[in-house]
């Protein structure tokens, strides 16, 4: 692809094994598979970010987009979301929450977090992947992450 | 009495008066020539003089001037020398200034005892009046239901009203004398001591006492006592209203009692209710999960192996796919209905129009490739709640689509009219497959279908929603219709 280069690095917080199998399997068709860093959980998640434990040896910069599960073990996503969006060094990083939830609650507690995007899950497959795709495109491909963003 | 009665007579009528006056006059001269006549002299200074003090006496001042004028002169032609004749001589004059001595002296008797008779008689009648006065209002205290009583400052009760005997059972001349808080067995709220101070200090005291009835019974009464001053404002009774709000008291408690559980309820309604949402909370993350994983394996599967699986388990494949994408409906219709019964509406005012709109882009999708001719009538604004009211348009609209399907050219109205009071009729009509108006109860009870799944798909909640939706901003939903000749969906909305 031409674009490669290009292709920023995803961080998929997601505690279900096989939501991680599905998305990931509908990320390969457009070769963004391999961009995708899988942490299970909100403490993993934000060991990531701030390099720490398991990642302290990780390439330093953020990750160009952050899928972000809500229900999630230890951290939520919300706690999660609400450390990002209050560190300076971490709210850049654009936050899609990609949840099974379409509880008006959660959407907007996410946005008034600042989330950059809110996308149920949907139960369709053909659409799941479609959502998944049209997600990894957008935000590792089209989209310009902000300087200091982790490429290929 | 009858004394007192001529005397009133004579003293009304002046004939009476003179008559009198010329009685006892003749009556003495009468006597006294007949004494002469029998040689007892002397006598007849007294009997004229008795006869002038009579008249001074009963008759007044004009009578008793003739009686005087006329004893004087008959005196002087009878009994002084020379006799029979009017002359006067100087032997005369005593006999005169006696006989105007003794007038003057009687009539001044008279004046006096007259102004002292017209003293006591005006005393009576003040007297009379003032007891008749203070009958009428104690008779007035006894007409009021209210317990009235007085006690002196020492607590001794000194009078008791009907009222008082009707509500504590004692009579007056049981109560009166007796101590009122050892009588009435008082429960005060505040110290007696503190009570009397308060009393002492502004004039008076208002508050709720628990007393005992003659007969036992207990009973709270609300209590006014006010203070009376004597001379030099000394405090001398205390006065004493007081009615029996047993009853209110009673009623009081049980509206507290029943307030405290209520509040009990709605806490324990509102702990439901979180835990309902957190149920729904989960359904709506966990139950669509593995749904989706089912989906997504399915399809993947499908993918692998489509070619080499015969028509029939390419068609159970697509059977498994199609109940899985049919029971993410149901999840997220339930959740819908479930939000609506739970979630606060934020009412505004909405128009009409503009949702119909945007609900109306929302079925386009369903509506896409068919002959649907939309026929919408003018529709005022209401005062609703906006997301809530969009749900019911997308339902009753998305039904119009769905049940017109079979028609070759579909008919959508939707309009309004006037409704009660400030209501309005929003109306959803379309000229598909109708319903049978035997089962129109049946249309928006819950799982409620009246059409099998493979004719016409659906989860049955869609107008469980709409009536909920409905209800929820105080109006009414109903339906008319028949088969094969269209549907006519209406509900009330308030007017903004």
């Amino acid at each position: 692809m031409e674009t490669t280069d290009k292709l920023g690095r995803i961080l998929m917080v997601e505690d279900d094994a096989k939501d991680v199998e599905l998305t990931l399997t509908a990320l390969e068709e457009y070769n963004l598979a391999n961009e995708v860093v899988v942490v299970r959980d909100g403490e993993e998640a934000l060991d990531y970010l701030y390099s720490r434990g398991d990642f302290k040896m990780r390439a330093e910069g953020n990750p160009a987009v952050m899928l972000l599960d809500l229900k999630l073990p230890k951290v939520n996503g919300l706690e999660v979301l609400k450390q990002i969006k209050s560190d300076d060094k971490l709210k850049v990083i654009p936050v899609v929450v990609l949840t099974s939830s379409k509880e008006e609650k959660d959407m907007v507690a996410s946005y008034k977090l600042g989330v950059n995007a809110y996308v149920v899950k949907p139960v369709d497959f053909h659409e799941f992947v479609n959502a998944i795709k049209e997600l990894g495109v957008f935000w590792a491909v089209i989209n310009e992450p902000p300087p200091g963003s982790l490429k290929k | 009495m009858k004394q007192a009665d001529l005397q009133l007579r004579i003293s009304r009528s002046a004939m009476l008066r003179y008559v009198l006056a010329l009685t006892s006059f003749g009556a003495a001269l009468g006597l006294a020539l007949l004494m002469q006549r029998f040689n007892f002299h002397t006598v007849e200074l007294p009997l004229l003089l008795f006869a002038v003090a009579i008249t001074a006496w009963y008759a007044g001042p004009g009578p008793t001037v003739v009686t005087l004028v006329l004893s004087i002169a008959f005196f002087d032609f009878f009994f002084t020398e020379p006799r029979y004749t009017f002359e006067v001589n100087s032997s005369d004059v005593p006999y005169f200034v006696v006989f105007v001595g003794f007038t003057l002296l009687t009539a001044w008797f008279s004046a006096v005892r007259r102004r002292v008779e017209e003293d006591l008689r005006r005393t009576r009648d003040h007297l009379q009046s003032e007891v008749v006065q203070r009958t009428e209002q104690a008779s007035l205290l006894d007409l009021t239901h209210d317990s009235i009583f007085v006690r002196d400052m020492d607590f001794h009760i000194t009078y008791w009203n009907q009222g008082a005997q009707e509500l504590y059972g004692w009579k007056a001349e049981d109560a009166v004398g007796k101590l009122s808080h050892q009588l009435l067995q008082t429960v005060f709220p505040v110290p007696l001591d503190d009570l009397r101070s308060e009393l002492l200090r502004s004039g008076r005291w208002e508050g709720e006492l628990r007393r005992t009835k003659a007969d036992g019974t207990q009973l709270v009464v609300a209590s006014r006592w006010s203070v009376r001053r004597g001379e030099h404002g000394r405090p001398v009774a205390i006065l004493e209203t007081s009615n029996d709000i047993t009853y209110r008291k009673r009623r009081e408690e049980e509206v507290q009692s029943l307030n405290q559980q209520l509040a009990k309820r709605s806490a324990d309604l509102e702990a439901i209710n979180k835990e309902l949402e957190a149920f729904a909370y989960s359904v709506s993350h966990d139950l669509r999960a593995p749904l989706r994983h089912m989906a997504g394996y399915t399809e993947l599967l499908q993918k692998r192996i489509t070619t080499a699986l015969d028509e029939k388990s390419r068609r159970y494949v697509a059977m498994m796919l199609d109940s899985a994408k049919r029971m993410g409906t149901l999840i997220d219709d339930l959740l819908t209905f479930s939000r609506i019964g739970r979630a606060e509406t934020q009412k505004t005012a909405v128009s009409l129009g503009q949702l119909v709109k945007e609900a109306l882009s929302e079925v386009r999708q369903e509506a896409e490739g068919r002959d649907i001719a939309w026929k919408i009538g003018p529709l005022p604004d209401c005062y609703a709640d906006r997301s809530m009211l969009r749900v019911a348009f997308v339902n009753l609209l998305s039904n119009a689509v769905k049940f017109t399907r079979t028609r070759p050219h579909a008919e959508i109205e939707i309009g309004s009219a006037d409704g009660k009071r400030s209501d309005v009729v929003v109306f959803v009509r379309d000229n598909g497959v109708g319903f049978d108006m035997k089962y129109v109860n049946k249309l928006f009870g819950v799982f409620q279908r009246l059409h099998q799944s493979d004719t016409f798909e659906g989860t049955g909640i869609g107008l469980a929603t709409v009536q909920r939706i409905i209800h929820r901003h105080g109006g009414e939903v109903w339906a008319e219709g028949s088969v094969d000749k269209g549907a006519t969906f209406y509900f009330t909305a308030p007017r903004a």
